[in-house]
């Protein structure tokens, strides 16, 4: 399981430059260590234990976490919030059809879980998810600013 | 890396689509079928282009989901890749029959075997 910490600070914004690194240094693992790559596809469909990318947007109003999640059912998927932390949990088994494989082999079941720590001023009560293509959108309203009040105050 | 770029340089530099990656895929075989099952998270399924000529099986999917212009990323994962799969296919398979089905973001393509590979029992007379 991995945190991401949520950063406010307005130097950090490393969505422009950072896929592209890290896509890079993938490419150069995968052309280095096609064995290590092709290893690490073998496992993916097995007992699938592990992380799934995950992308946060925000705007104006909301903050918007996407999460790629192929494969899985909409029951199979919960998404909560605890102590300022969004949990995203799936976990599937499923029966292999044919009957020829090995008993062992029969069920295949993946458990994917990944934490998000959220900024504090969301609207906890009306967080929204929705699974699409094998995407799961989550998204977080932020609170409305508390706007200054007028007091009347009647003078005796 | 250059052998690319010396064999077809207009290729690159015309048409310069969106970056496409390999997706996960996984190719399994039974008595009568192949099935190749590949991760595309955020294709839909008018996105998805499957042609086969020959011996190659290629599989395009484009991810059509864009966040809005007025969202702006924090925190990026995924590239803005489409994705392409190049498979070769031998005379095993049945090339009228192939089938392709995508549910939330696996795409599963049926490759049933041609009538003349799949295993028959043969009678011995006398």
């Amino acid at each position: 399981m991995k945190l991401i910490r949520y950063q406010t600070s307005p130097l950090f914004s490393p969505a422009a430059s950072y896929p592209g690194l890290r896509d890079e240094m993938d490419r150069l693992f995968d052309v280095a260590f096609p064995a290590l790559s092709s290893l690490q596809r073998d496992g993916f469909f097995g007992d699938w234990q592990g992380e799934f990318p995950v992308d946060l947007y925000q705007d104006k109003d909301a903050f918007t976490v996407r999460a790629e999640l192929p494969g899985f059912r909409k029951e199979d998927i919960s998404a909560e919030v605890a102590d300022g932390i969004l949990t995203i949990t799936a976990h599937q088994k499923t029966e292999t059809k044919s009957a020829a494989k090995a008993p062992a082999t029969a069920t295949q079941e993946r458990r994917v879980s990944r934490s998000i720590s959220l900024p504090e001023n969301l609207e906890l009560e009306k967080i929204q998810a929705a699974y699409e293509n094998g995407v799961l959108t989550v998204t977080l309203p932020k609170r409305e600013e508390v706007k200054p009040k007028q007091i009347a105050i009647e003078v005796k | 890396m250059n052998t690319l770029a010396k064999k077809d340089p207009q290729a690159l530099t015309q048409t310069a689509p969106r970056r496409a990656v390999v997706p996960l895929y996984n190719v399994e075989e039974t008595a009568d079928a192949f099935t190749v099952t590949a991760f595309v998270p955020g294709v839909d399924r008018s996105a998805l282009e499957t042609h086969v000529d020959g011996e190659n099986l290629t599989v395009f999917a484009r991810r059509t989901w864009t966040p809005p212009a007025e969202w702006t990323a924090v925190y990026r994962e995924t590239p803005n890749a489409d994705y392409r799969l190049a498979l070769e296919i031998d005379h095993r398979v049945n090339r009228e029959a192939i089938k392709a089905e995508l549910t939330q973001g696996v795409l599963t393509l049926t490759l049933p075997k041609a009538e003349a590979v799949k295993p028959r029992r043969i009678e011995i007379k006398g």
